[in-house]
């Protein structure tokens, strides 16, 4: 075993599931580092505690590697970290409503910490993303088309995509296949043929639902905190 | 019925009237233009009146876009920062030059077209800044058009003709973890599609000087790559005229645009 590690999303300011989950890692063995795949705010509950804990962790913990979410990237929109953009997409699914809320859930004192954050992690021959390469809303799922997956793959150039948005916990290999393409110009005609390497997206779930990968045998685990564990991901719908 | 796509027009007026004269000439009278209509060349006020006089269907290109928008491409889309300097002369030029009258109706044109399962756009349905090179990933090139709901997919931008047809193709998923000894395994067939990349009128980057466009027949479903012949001198002349940097100039009589392509074409200009 060379190294295993946590992925959590998701928490909205749940400050007491971080913690059992952070319980849970100090007997989990070969855990190494912490992963928070973004959406640490959300409009549910003040998310201050859970964001002043990231920042600072307490003796013993591991200390959490965050990139920013879906909320986050919502949050600073409406805050005027985003140029000219605000939070159109969360007022046009959640209302005016909850753009208040949310405002009112993170103290402006974390904006700048929630503002250096990256987009995503790219480690070993993974990428760590809360939503996707194309995007931090991307929605993946089992049921996503191939053809979406294996781009969000070929755009970071990586072989594993840890995503978070969906919520969802999954596994799902790209196990092969090819495609033909015959290309025609000035110069006259070539044939190509692409095969699909083996490469795999893997939904780390939200909340309470995470995920422990092992590094070296390229293994997944879905926990969810309090001790249950989901030994079946999500499978095709 | 034939329709001709022409693209990258880059205010070279002499290939622009050559490319329209060759249309005419065959009894085309459907033309649709994927934008690009000014940035390099010396006539960009006259080329957009002659396709606004043409009314040619015409979508937007990453420089029209910038040109009303001001620079919306980082450094990311320059080769060298030399190149990325006169890619800016070029701009404010450009920017100077322009009626208002003649930007507005670049701000107006659309990002794109389509015309039942046929798309046109300038760069890729994603962006007009992405390149849709002809050895790009085929499962990444099926992606957009696929993602655009076309059958073809009609682009421009890389100033290289090119018809790439996308067939026989399969993806294999296993979802692994789902229980405790199996896996679960679906095969998705891939449907076929075709991108067709116009190449460029007015700065070809083919390997020769000839301005480039295609003729698609929508009956017979074949696609025509089409080299024009045109006075490159005078538009090099133009350029040196004009006071723009003389690079445009020896570029173009060399028939190879060999600046202005970063280095990564994939990457994707999120500014």
């Amino acid at each position: 075993m060379i190294e295993r590690w946590a992925l959590v999303s998701g928490l909205k300011g749940d400050l007491e599931t971080y913690e059992v989950i952070q319980r849970e890692l100090k007997n989990t063995r070969a855990v190494k580092t912490l992963f928070v795949l973004g959406d640490m705010v959300g409009p549910e509950r003040n998310c201050d505690a859970l964001l002043n804990r990231l920042k600072n962790p307490i003796r013993g913990e591991l200390q959490p590697q965050c990139i920013y979410g879906w909320w986050e990237e919502q949050l600073l929109a409406e805050q005027g970290f985003r140029g000219e953009q605000k939070a159109d997409a969360l007022r046009l699914n959640q209302g005016e409503e909850a753009v208040t809320a949310l405002l009112d859930a993170v103290d402006p004192s974390h904006l700048k910490w929630l503002a250096s954050l990256q987009f995503g992690f790219i480690e070993l021959d993974c990428g760590l993303i809360h939503g996707s390469s194309a995007n931090v809303g991307d929605h993946l799922t089992p049921e996503t088309s191939p053809l979406i997956l294996l781009d969000r793959l070929t755009r970071l150039d990586v072989n594993r995509l840890f995503t978070a948005h969906s919520t969802k916990q999954f596994h799902l290999e790209l196990a092969g296949g090819e495609l033909n393409s015959q290309v025609k110009d000035l110069n006259g005609e070539r044939q190509y043929q692409q095969k699909v390497s083996k490469q795999s997206i893997i939904g780390i779930g939200a909340g309470p639902n995470y995920t422990i990968y092992d590094v070296g045998s390229d293994k997944t685990q879905f926990l969810s905190a309090g001790g249950q564990c989901n030994t079946s991901g999500n499978g095709f719908a | 019925m034939k329709n001709a796509v022409i693209s990258c027009l880059h205010a070279n007026l002499a290939a622009v009237k050559a490319v329209l004269n060759d249309i005419d000439q065959q009894g085309i009278d459907h033309i649709t233009c994927l934008g690009d209509l000014v940035g390099y060349g010396p006539q960009p006020n006259e080329v957009v009146e002659l396709i606004r006089k043409r009314a040619i269907d015409t979508c937007q290109g990453c420089w029209d876009e910038d040109i009303i928008e001001g620079l919306n491409a980082c450094e990311c889309s320059y080769p060298s920062q030399l190149a990325e300097k006169r890619g800016h002369l070029a701009h404010e030029w450009t920017a100077e030059q322009l009626t208002d009258e003649n930007k507005n109706f670049l701000a107006g044109l659309p990002t794109s077209i389509r015309r039942d399962r046929i798309l046109f756009v300038h760069g890729s349905p994603n962006s007009q800044h992405e390149y849709l090179l002809p050895d790009m990933n085929a499962f990444a090139a099926l992606e957009r058009v696929e993602k655009a709901g076309a059958d073809i997919l009609f682009c421009g931008h890389t100033h290289q003709p090119y018809v790439r047809e996308l067939k026989n193709g399969s993806i294999r998923v296993r979802l692994k973890n789902t229980s405790q000894n199996n896996a679960e395994e679906k095969e998705m067939n891939l449907p076929m599609r075709k991108i067709v990349n116009a190449g460029s009128v007015g700065e070809p980057r083919h390997g020769s000087t000839n301005a480039t466009y295609v003729i698609h027949d929508d009956i017979t479903e074949e696609i025509e790559i089409r080299e024009v012949t045109y006075d490159v001198n005078q538009t090099c002349t133009a350029i040196i005229e004009a006071g723009l940097p003389q690079i445009f100039a020896w570029r173009l009589s060399h028939g190879f645009e060999f600046a202005e392509q970063a280095e990564d074409a994939s990457h994707v200009c999120e500014r």
